[in-house]
């Protein structure tokens, strides 16, 4: 496990020297992408100021659920980049390759392609949130709260993109599209509280595939309404649970792949 | 008519290229959708609280973004990371282009309208329709509905220069990717991807009239709404010009101080 880890950290940083070929790209890279929130926060900013809140939610409010889940996704994306692209590397063959070295195949993979300007992604996420938590003066226990919410975010969208990466065993990477409505769509459905939804939408995300756990319930434990909305008091606490579980499915469909991988042989 | 030749070339070959892809673009249609769903019910959930706002009631806002999300790939909004014209900057392949007597922002200009040309008939119909399915939202029948070819290919072309602004970047220094991407979101907040400038505070407003981003989406999908008419209109329409000649002129200026920049690396 930890000459895994070691391996991933090599090879991570090969990415990053290979980014750096291109200095002044990468940095004016990094920058843009930390601006992402021009286009994702923008609108949001400019309908909360002519409406005063969307359904109760001030644009404060409605920040936090968006730093919480981009931190998330970005985290995810800046550390297992190798999944989401995972079934080009299948087709090409190039899986052979990473079976033949006795190391921790799903660490070698997660670091396949590493983007290091996604750094800058975590960072905007994070800063939105730091400042949505400051603008709403949360206290301690609703701080827990905020980083409970992003770490489940990471394990469950961790789980998304091994699952995702799973059916490429079976379907050949036709599907990687779809996997993106989960993860993309996923958090950018999450940037808006639960509640807007229509009722199927909202019971596919609460029960289907768990993405309301996220941010919704946490962010509502931290600003202390979750019976207000409806919801039982000890909800939140299984946000955890839930989110660890879809990681556990994801390794686990993982797993179950990798046995039933036959090389096409070249 | 011999000069025009290749360019109609470039736009059937940037059609086709296009519909090679049949089982991306099926899938494109269902992530199109599935962002009009989400971002619907936003507008809708955020109307909940007033009925009519600036003149546009939620039917109106719904429609308004049914036509952004649908127009998306047809305007062009999201580059082809793969192809174009920093990559070929990047490879080398620039070197064919230049032993071609064609212009390369002509070019863009000809496989902007040709890639258009493919979402037109197949995308924007299949995303409205199933927008069209879920809310029953129709453009209403006014005469300023037969100005939108004419601000449709008014933003095409407008899109074109500011693609190829952004990826002449490459000449100075190999890759653009950064000058992309911060066209896609500056473009995405100022054209009204999402939400009406009309809604916009103030002076955030002022500076979207004045910056070319209007001219590639809002003018045109205003105008299919409805919600554009009068002076409004005769304004969208000026300034989509004005930025056509603007964004010509920026393009044909960086192509011939970027071309002195090259130098071929054999091999």
């Amino acid at each position: 496990m930890l000459d895994g880890l070691r391996l991933y950290l090599r090879l991570a940083s090969a990415g990053l020297r290979a980014q750096m070929q291109y200095r002044g790209a990468f940095v004016l890279r990094s920058i843009v992408d930390f601006g992402v929130m021009i286009s994702d926060l923008g609108p949001v900013w400019v309908l909360s100021s002519y409406f005063g809140h969307l359904d109760g939610w001030s644009f404060a409010e409605l920040a936090l659920l968006y730093g919480m889940v981009s931190s998330s996704w970005a985290l995810v994306e800046l550390g297992l980049r190798g999944f989401e692209n995972f079934s080009a590397y299948l087709l090409r063959g190039e899986l052979d390759k990473l079976l033949l070295r006795p190391r921790s195949v799903v660490l070698q993979i997660a670091a396949l392609e590493f983007e290091a300007r996604k750094a800058a992604r975590v960072a905007q996420g994070l800063v939105v949130a730091v400042l949505a938590c400051i603008a709403l003066r949360l206290g301690p226990a609703s701080l827990a709260w905020v980083v409970a919410g992003i770490a489940g975010g990471v394990l469950c969208f961790a789980g998304i993109v091994m699952i995702g990466a799973s059916v490429a065993f079976w379907t050949s990477g036709e599907t990687a599209e779809l996997q993106n409505t989960l993860t993309y769509g996923g958090s950018a459905a999450l940037s808006y509280p639960v509640s807007i939804y229509t009722n199927w939408f909202r019971r596919a995300i609460t029960y289907g595939v768990p993405l309301a756990f996220v941010n919704y319930f946490p962010a509502l434990a931290a600003l202390g309404r979750t019976e207000a909305a409806g919801w039982p008091r000890a909800l939140p606490w299984l946000s955890p649970l839930a989110c660890a579980g879809v990681l556990a499915l994801g390794l686990a469909a993982f797993q179950r792949g990798l046995r039933r991988y036959e090389s096409a042989g070249s | 008519m011999g000069a025009v030749r290749p360019y109609l070339q470039f736009a059937r070959l940037a059609f086709q290229r296009r519909a090679a892809y049949r089982m991306a673009n099926a899938t494109g249609v269902v992530v199109n959708a599935f962002f009009l769903m989400l971002h619907a019910q936003v507008l809708l959930g955020f109307f909940r609280a007033r009925g009519i706002a600036e003149g546009w009631s939620a039917a109106d806002a719904v429609l308004y973004f049914m036509a952004s999300e649908s127009l998306l790939l047809a305007i062009g909004l999201f580059p082809d990371w793969n192809y174009n014209l920093a990559e070929r900057v990047r490879t080398g392949e620039i070197i064919v282009d230049l032993v071609r007597p064609v212009r390369l922002y002509a070019r863009e200009v000809a496989e902007r309208f040709g890639t258009a040309g493919y979402y037109l008939v197949t995308r924007a119909p299949a995303v409205f329709g199933i927008g069209w399915a879920i809310y029953g939202f129709v453009p209403p029948l006014r005469w300023e509905l037969l100005l939108f070819p004419v601000s449709l290919a008014l933003a095409i072309a407008v899109m074109a220069g500011l693609w190829f602004a952004a990826c002449s970047a490459a000449f100075w220094r190999e890759r653009a990717n950064g000058e992309i991407l911060a066209v896609v979101i500056v473009n995405s907040f100022f054209g009204g991807a999402f939400v009406p400038l009309d809604f916009y505070p103030e002076p955030v407003r002022w500076l979207a009239n004045a910056l070319p981003f209007r001219a590639t989406l809002y003018t045109p999908v205003a105008i299919f709404a409805g919600k554009l008419s009068g002076t409004p209109l005769a304004f969208g329409l000026l300034h989509q010009v004005v930025w056509v000649g603007g964004m010509a002129a920026l393009a044909s200026m960086l192509e011939a101080r970027g071309l002195r920049r090259i130098a071929a690396v054999g091999g």
